[in-house]
């Protein structure tokens, strides 16, 4: 039983991590060894690109090409790096604190319909990207917000709402109310009390929560690509593009710029590891 | 609640409701408009069809396209659920007792299900391919046969379930982990003393009490998989017949054919099916909330 066990994990552990394993491996490869028939395990300098065997000679070429402006594209990775950096932190803020004072609201006023209303929070998530895009879309040409970092920020806002809410009520409802409570007899107003009492308590809330919005604005991609075609266009979008590059598709450089925007994913999800578990289910299960 | 109270109490949560209101409520309900009409996405006025489009729709003969896009995502959905549930459940049960580093490698194998479909889609194409393609090496190598994954009608879809469970599989493994976890060690105790057989243990207690919040785990992974999108893109692009999901048939009649008004037609009936589904989850999630303290929801 326990040989069954150890079997499993570890079977499951490589085959699970393999295809990140090989994307940092293409990353640094050529591009004949990228889709060479053997497949290249070994970074080897003495390697002959494209030849035989197993080896490969290394290379940060596929990095070096990130900056480079693909024919037909007015923008280079690097350039829609910085869209999904801005357009994620910049929605983070905006979710985090509307996420915040309203979690606050529900966690200690009476509100009439409060469940009903978290409920319609909640289903906001459910609704699939696509089956409301046309009207965003139309509603969007009327403001001018097509293809602007403003739309998508405003979007990614709204899209990540639930999830803020949901999980910082979960944490706010852990803030004893005893402490706002003296804070009120000593004299504050209930304002005071919920920005130096309340807020203070929440800081790992907010910051798990701010790293599991970052994540989806981050990730996004049906909203990213319906409502832009140049200007803000975000890293999953303009990757998708490359897909039917005339010269081959750039494995390298995709590695590459696929590694560098994955990576402080996996950064973080290392530093949130013991609040996965709330992330992901909208704070329905604590632990 | 003085005047006051009541002031702020909208001040904290009117802002977000707001908010919901005119990017989702909204949006939905302009779709239900936009639905009885011929809008185009290169036009900027519609003109009102009455039920056209829903009779488009519902015409099952001279468009099998939606029933064909409704079948592959409740395959899929079936499919991908059932198994990355299976195989999660196995996993934390493997992975239950304690051993050193085993934080870490919880963590490290929980990384799939955070990173982006769509980059991570794409990248899968260079593992899938059929000549080149490391799978396909690994499987030739062991005298397996080596299927033409993104090209051939038959397995495409396949490919599409593969690596949605190896993204998704970590979901399940996290949430079952944490329902072994939350059974007592005195229950198992107790079975010892009754001399229960393992197999007993198993059927009696840890999946009995397991159960609850894999059911939510699957509610959870039902409602995303749905609006499986982002990898049909990057694997099978929007229009492929085997794999057409209904988020991309949904795309490929809105932007592609550029026809709003049956586009928010079909939208309305998904709609439908994902607000059905969506009250399912939230009358589920009040009435385990009320069963057991330990949810969030428990002490609202």
């Amino acid at each position: 039983m326990k040989a069954l066990r150890v079997a499993l994990i570890v079977v499951y552990s490589l085959v699970g991590m393999l295809p990140f394993a090989w994307l940092v491996l293409t990353a640094f490869k050529h591009h004949p060894d990228t889709i060479s028939s053997s497949a290249k395990f070994v970074p080897w300098t003495g390697a002959e690109v494209g030849g035989p065997g197993l080896a490969f000679s290394p290379t940060v070429e596929g990095f070096a090409q990130l900056a480079d402006v693909h024919e037909g594209m007015e923008f280079s990775f690097l350039d829609h790096l910085v869209n999904s950096a801005l357009i994620g932190v910049l929605s983070t803020l905006a979710s985090v604190a509307l996420g915040t004072s309203c979690a606050y609201g529900f966690s200690r006023f009476r509100i009439g319909g409060s469940k009903d209303w978290l409920f319609f929070i909640l289903s906001t998530r459910f609704m699939p990207p696509l089956s409301v895009v046309a009207p965003v879309l139309i509603m969007y040409r009327a403001l001018d917000l097509p293809n602007t970092h403003v739309g998508l920020v405003v979007l990614y806002t709204a899209f990540n709402l639930s999830l803020a809410v949901w999980l910082m009520k979960g944490f706010i409802d852990d803030i004893p109310r005893a402490y706002e409570e003296s804070a009120l007899v000593d004299g504050y107003s209930h304002l005071s009390a919920f920005f130096r009492v309340v807020l203070p308590h929440a800081r790992t809330g907010m910051a798990v929560t701010a790293v599991f919005c970052l994540i989806s604005a981050w990730n996004e991609f049906g909203f990213a690509m319906t409502l832009n075609n140049a200007r803000a266009v975000t890293v999953p979008v303009y990757f998708a593009g490359l897909q039917g590059n005339t010269s081959g598709v750039p494995w390298p450089q995709i590695a590459a710029g696929a590694l560098l925007f994955v990576l402080p994913i996996v950064v973080f999800t290392f530093l949130v590891r013991d609040h996965l578990l709330r992330g992901v289910t909208f704070g329905t299960i604590k632990q | 609640m003085t005047k006051e109270g009541s002031f702020l109490k909208f001040g904290f949560v009117g802002p977000t409701l707001l908010f919901l209101v005119a990017l989702n409520l909204f949006p939905l309900c302009y779709n239900v408009v936009l639905g009885f009409t011929d809008a185009a996405l290169s036009q900027d006025d519609y003109r009102f069809v009455g039920a056209k489009n829903y009779g488009v729709i519902f015409e099952a003969v001279t468009n099998p396209k939606f029933g064909d896009a409704l079948r592959t995502t409740g395959f899929f959905v079936m499919v991908a659920v059932t198994v990355e549930l299976l195989l999660g459940f196995c996993l934390a049960l493997a992975l239950r007792s304690k051993f050193p580093g085993k934080t870490w490698l919880l963590t490290a194998l929980l990384v799939p299900m955070m990173l982006s479909p769509a980059v991570m889609g794409l990248f899968w194409n260079l593992i899938l391919s059929a000549h080149n393609g490391i799978l396909n090496q690994a499987l030739g190598s062991v005298g397996l046969p080596e299927p033409h994954w993104l090209t051939d009608p038959k397995v495409k879809l396949v490919a599409v379930l593969l690596v949605d469970i190896w993204m998704w599989t970590p979901y399940m493994l996290l949430v079952a982990l944490a329902g072994l976890n939350a059974i007592p060690s005195y229950i198992y105790e107790a079975a010892e003393v009754d001399r229960a057989s393992t197999w007993t243990v198993f059927r009696r207690i840890t999946l009995p009490l397991c159960a609850p919040l894999l059911f939510l785990a699957v509610l959870f992974r039902t409602t995303d998989a749905l609006k499986q999108f982002d990898l049909v893109m990057a694997l099978t692009g929007p229009n492929d017949a085997s794999t057409q999901t209904l988020s991309a048939l949904l795309y490929q009649i809105t932007f592609a054919n550029q026809k709003v008004g049956l586009g928010s037609a079909y939208a309305c009936v998904v709609l439908v099916v994902v607000m059905a589904l969506a009250s399912v989850f939230t009358r589920y999630l009040d009435w385990l909330a009320k069963k057991q303290g330990r949810l969030a929801y428990g002490s609202a």
